[in-house]
Order: structure tokens, then C-alpha cells, then sequence
């Protein structure tokens, strides 16, 4: 009788609850004018593969239909949703602004948090690049957090491409980028600060290792600009600058911080790169940034940059800052009894209606209501309907 | 907002050999932990500090996981743990290597032939099966939690994988190395995500420690 590891049930308090952060999140999504879609949870994985990375394709649950052809569970929305673009939504005008609230499955260790099953909410902006769309990815994920009640989540933005104009001093193979890149990403000061030292060291070495700790605004991207040599990395330096700005018009200036450490996926994002965090939990509530590369690999010309988040992940937020924003159960407007005409009238006038089976007499139905807290009773007896007084 | 240390830092401490020294660094640094913290669990400082005191091998997954910000742990027990922290800083000290040994009368360290198929005992599991695959050798891992050196001498494994600190517990038991896999101190490791939220505590913190390392 027991549930597969990292699944759960979701009873009607802890269901109302959920529901109602999604639908709060739809609201954000509805008013920045994007539009839902939904998908499959199954799909070929020799498509799905074509969007995965390295780490989610090893996550990703896979069986086998009767003709042998392998599927999978998906991982995650951004894929199928640029398979769904490239596809059937090919001709839509661009930019195109999409959203997706949906279960994804991921084979990995249960943990708080991480669940092998688990909502992703997210959105996903189709057309080309522009410091426009980053700055709508980022301020959409601001807002759809503060819609939560999570107005204490702070943001880090970077660029890919400010970090591959620093490395690009380094000459490193491939092989060594993606290594290099992967300590910078893990924070690894002392791995980074070793390999460095097997490629000879220097100044430029040692001002790569203090960028890595360093966090902060401005300061940081005059600090990047000495040491970037590429012309993509000083657009991509341009760009956060103008970012914070924009920020601050709006009131968020304090909450985002430039690091250049943020990589997330060292392969995947192409451009911004951004996550929210809140200080008390020791995972990420919400990230994403540009993904350039990926709606070309399905045979679509266009650039996208979106983000997602757990929605699990949310709820343990609020739950740790004993949030009753969300899933106050609705109360119950009427008890009725005897009459199936009387309880559908007053469910067309919007109330909610629990029917008495029992047939009770006055004095229990009105013992009833008073217990439930419910506040009418009508009573058909007789071709006769009253309504009985529960005053309490 | 919670139940939880907002302010302060919560800063994981290994009991056992690697104590000493990080109480001396933390003291340096200005945070007052005892030389000896007798069966204390958790030390509280006036300055909203709070050092949990943990089995060396508890410290990557309570950092790891934000019970804890940061915390000091030997490298050792880094690579067996594979957990997800951030390395700030190696503060040196907790030096140790993780060796190979044998029985000096096998003679595997003079270049004997190996068993076909090698038992290895160790409380390293994940970083000798490492060891061992990168070398295409197969072995039968036995995982033991303690008194390692003495299972080549009474018929257990073939091979032993366990650290070394001056060499004394392998000469007692006639043991010698036969290959090293890498030399172990001590580490300073943070919480991915509180070093971003504490950045200012954290790297504070850091500099003390580091400061102190130098000298």
C-alpha cells in the first residue's frame, strides 16, 4: 500500500492550498498577456533528448510502448513546450508569451523540496533577443512571487556571456572550460583556485578567483569590464547594467544582486541568467534566463528566455513563514433537507449547498448548522419550505 | 519570520581530530568555543552565533541542506560525501593522506601480484570504488566503520583504504602503503544558497579563518 519514493498525496486542505498558489500564479501570468498550454506527461524521448541536458536526461523516467519505441515522463516544461512551438505554433506572430502549470517527474533522491514528481510553473517568452524580453522574465518572476506573499525572495542575475569573455583570457580547451566553468558555478574556491595553479597561475588567475566570491551591483560589473575580452561579454556587462536600472524604477533595486558565479546550467543558458532565493531556505524557489540554442535545435529561428519553479517548493516557504494567505476552505452557505428544487436554486445563486441526507428534525438540523458553523438551513416538509433560525 | 537563525551564523563543527584545530581557527576568529566541548551538542554565542557540534561525517549533509551555513569538514570527508557545498576555502590544517596498505609480508608495495580479484575493507566506500574503477582493477568493497587495519591481518580483505596522519597505526600493525589517493586538510564549505543570503557574515568569517591560516 505504500507510494512510490518522492510522490505524495495531496488531501483537500493541502490540495486547496496548492491550488489556490497556482491559480495566483495564473493571475500573474493573465495579466503580463501570456497565454497556457499544456502537454502531454509522456512524449517520445528521442524528441524530449533533443532539449535535455546531460543531468536531466539521466534523471528522466523512460519506458517503452508495445512497438518498442522509448518514452519518457518529462522532466520539465521548457522542452515540450519548444517541440509545441516549433510544431504546431510555428506561424504565431512573435514574441510569443506562453505559461504552463504542470506535474514533471525527475528520477532523483527525494529530499525536502525534491520530489520525483512535482508542479513546474513557469513561462516561456519566444522571439528575439532583447533586453526587453530578459527584463519581462525577470520582473514576471518578481511579481508572480510577491503575488504569493513571498516578497522577501532576493534575486541574482548574471550573463553567460560575461563569463565566457573572462575565460576567454584563459585559452582553455573545451574540456577545461566546461571544467573550469563547472567549479565556477559550484563555488569550488579551492578546486578553482587548484586549477588555476596546474595553468600557470598569474594576476589574471587571481582576479578570477576574488570575482567568483565577489557579489554586488555595479561594483561588480565595473570589476567584470577589466577583465572580459570579448565584445559579447561587454554587451552582456551593458545589459545587467541596465537591468539594475530598470530595477530600481520599479522598486526592486535592493533585492537583486549581480554574481557572477550564477551558471546554473553551464550549457543550457546563452545569455541572462537569474534565481531567487530566500535566505532562509537552502534551496533556489525560482530560476531561468536565456536559452538561445534550443528552438533551433527543433528547426525553429527564434531566440526564447523563460523561467520556472517549483510549486512545492513555494509552499514550503510559506509554510515555514506560517502563511494563511492561501486555502482557507470555503465556508458552506446553506444546509438544505428535503427538497432537490430548493438546494439546485440555491447553488444557481452561487451558494455552496450540503444536502441533508438523514431526513433530521428542525432541532438536529439547527444543532447541526450551529456545530459547522453554517449559517442558513432551509427545511422542505410537506410541500412547505422554511428557513429555520440558527442564530448561535 | 521562523523558528530558524536568521541573524547569526550557523557555523557545523567535526568532533574528534579535526576539533582542536577548528576551535583554535573559530576562537582566532573571535568565536568563543571551549578546547574541549565535553558532550555539548550545540554552543551558543552572545554575538548570535551557533556552533553545532556534529560526527565529522554529519557535516556536508547539514550544510548541505541549510541546518547549518557553513561549516569546517576535512576533505576526506568531502569526497566521500559527494554532497552539494561550496569549497571557500583550504584551511590547511587536519593534514592526512588516504592511502592504500597492505600487509608488509604480501609484498604488494615491492610490486607483487595482485589478487585477480581484490577485497578492499575501508570506511571510504564511494572514493575507493573510485580508485579502484579508474584503474579497471575489480574489487569487492567491504565497508567497515572502524578499526579498518585490522582486517588485512586476520584474513578480511587483501587491501586496506583508510587515512593516515603520521604512519604510527599502520607500523603497529606491520602495515605499509601501497599507493596514495590523494592528501586531505581541513575545509571551510558553505551553503550554496546562504552564502548569497549571509554573503556579508560569510565572508567575513572567511577572512578571519583565512587570516588566521596565513599567520
Amino acid at each position: 500500500m505504500r507510494l512510490p519514493a518522492g510522490t505524495r498525496d495531496w488531501l483537500p486542505p493541502e490540495l486547496r492550498r496548492k491550488r489556490a498558489v497556482e491559480n495566483e500564479l495564473r493571475g500573474v501570468f493573465e495579466r503580463w498577456a501570456y497565454a497556457e498550454v499544456q502537454t502531454p506527461s509522456f512524449e517520445r524521448f528521442d524528441v524530449l533528448e533533443l532539449g535535455l541536458g546531460d543531468v536531466l536526461a539521466q534523471q528522466t523516467f523512460l519506458f517503452a510502448d508495445k512497438n518498442g519505441t522509448q518514452l519518457a515522463l518529462r522532466p520539465e516544461m521548457t522542452t515540450p513546450v519548444a517541440r509545441l512551438v516549433s510544431t504546431r505554433m510555428r506561424g504565431a506572430p512573435l514574441p510569443l508569451r506562453l505559461s504552463y502549470v504542470q506535474t514533471a517527474y525527475r528520477y532523483e533522491e527525494p529530499q525536502e523540496g525534491r520530489m520525483r514528481e512535482f508542479t513546474q510553473a513557469g513561462l516561456e517568452l519566444i522571439g528575439p533577443d532583447s533586453a526587453d524580453a530578459d527584463a519581462e522574465c525577470l520582473f514576471t518572476a518578481i511579481e508572480g512571487l510577491d503575488a504569493i506573499g513571498l516578497g522577501d525572495v532576493l534575486f541574482d542575475i548574471n550573463h553567460a556571456a560575461v563569463v565566457d569573455g573572462i575565460l576567454a583570457g584563459f585559452e582553455l580547451e573545451p574540456a577545461a572550460l566546461a571544467t573550469c566553468k563547472h567549479l565556477i558555478s559550484g563555488r569550488n574556491v579551492v578546486g578553482l583556485r587548484a586549477f588555476l595553479a596546474e595553468r600557470g597561475g598569474g594576476a589574471a588567475a587571481s582576479d578570477l578567483l576574488a570575482l567568483v566570491m565577489t557579489r554586488g551591483r555595479e561594483d561588480v560589473l565595473g570589476a567584470a569590464r577589466q577583465l572580459c575580452r570579448s565584445d559579447a561579454g561587454m554587451a552582456g556587462i551593458g545589459r545587467l547594467e541596465r537591468l539594475l536600472a530598470r530595477a530600481r524604477e520599479l522598486g526592486h533595486g535592493s533585492r537583486i544582486t549581480i554574481d557572477l558565479s550564477l551558471l546554473r546550467d553551464i550549457s543550457y543558458y546563452t545569455g541572462f541568467i537569474f534565481e531567487g532565493f530566500a535566505i532562509d531556505l537552502g534551496f533556489a524557489l525560482c530560476g531561468g534566463g536565456r536559452y538561445d540554442k534550443l528552438l533551433p535545435r527543433f528547426g525553429f529561428a527564434a531566440g526564447a528566455v523563460g523561467w520556472s519553479l517549483s510549486v512545492e517548493r513555494l509552499l514550503i516557504a510559506l509554510e515555514r513563514r506560517h502563511s494563511t494567505q492561501f486555502g482557507v476552505a470555503p465556508a458552506i452557505d446553506v444546509l438544505v433537507s428535503g427538497s432537490d428544487v430548493v438546494a439546485a436554486r440555491e447553488r444557481a445563486a452561487g451558494k455552496i449547498v450540503r444536502i441533508d441526507f438523514e431526513r433530521r428534525s428542525e432541532s438536529e438540523l439547527v444543532e447541526e448548522a450551529r456545530q459547522q458553523r453554517i449559517p442558513r438551513v432551509v427545511l422542505a416538509r410537506d410541500g412547505a419550505v422554511r428557513e429555520l433560525d440558527v442564530r448561535w | 519570520m521562523n523558528g530558524r537563525n536568521t541573524n547569526g551564523l550557523v557555523i557545523a563543527l567535526p568532533k574528534g581530530l579535526l576539533y582542536e584545530g577548528s576551535a583554535a581557527r573559530l576562537r582566532a576568529a573571535g568565536i568563543d568555543v571551549p578546547a574541549d566541548p565535553g558532550r555539548r551538542l550545540t554552543i551558543n554565542s552572545p554575538d548570535g552565533t551557533r556552533v553545532l557540534l556534529l560526527r565529522p561525517t554529519d557535516v556536508p549533509a547539514y550544510v548541505e541542506f541549510g541546518a547549518a551555513d557553513c561549516g569546517i569538514v576535512g576533505a576526506d570527508v568531502l569526497w566521500e560525501a559527494e554532497s552539494n557545498v561550496c569549497e571557500l576555502a583550504d584551511l590547511g590544517f587536519g593534514a592526512c593522506r588516504l592511502v592504500v596498505a597492505a600487509r608488509r609480508e604480501d609484498r604488494y608495495h615491492e610490486g607483487a601480484q595482485l589478487p585477480t580479484f581484490l577485497r578492499v575493507a575501508t570506511k571510504f566506500a564511494r572514493t575507493a570504488e573510485n580508485f579502484f574503477a579508474e584503474r579497471d582493477l575489480p574489487v569487492a568493497l567491504i565497508k567497515l566503520h572502524g578499526s579498518v587495519e585490522l582486517s588485512p591481518l586476520v584474513g578480511l580483505a587483501d587491501l586496506i583504504v583508510d587515512l593516515v596522519a603520521t604512519g604510527n597505526t599502520l607500523r603497529e600493525h606491520d602495515l605499509v602503503v601501497v599507493d596514495e589517493i590523494a592528501s586531505s586538510t581541513a575545509r571551510f564549505v558553505v551553503n550554496a544558497v546562504r552564502f548569497r543570503a549571509k554573503y556579508d557574515a560569510i565572508t567575513a568569517l572567511l577572512h578571519k579563518l583565512e587570516g588566521t591560516a596565513v599567520a
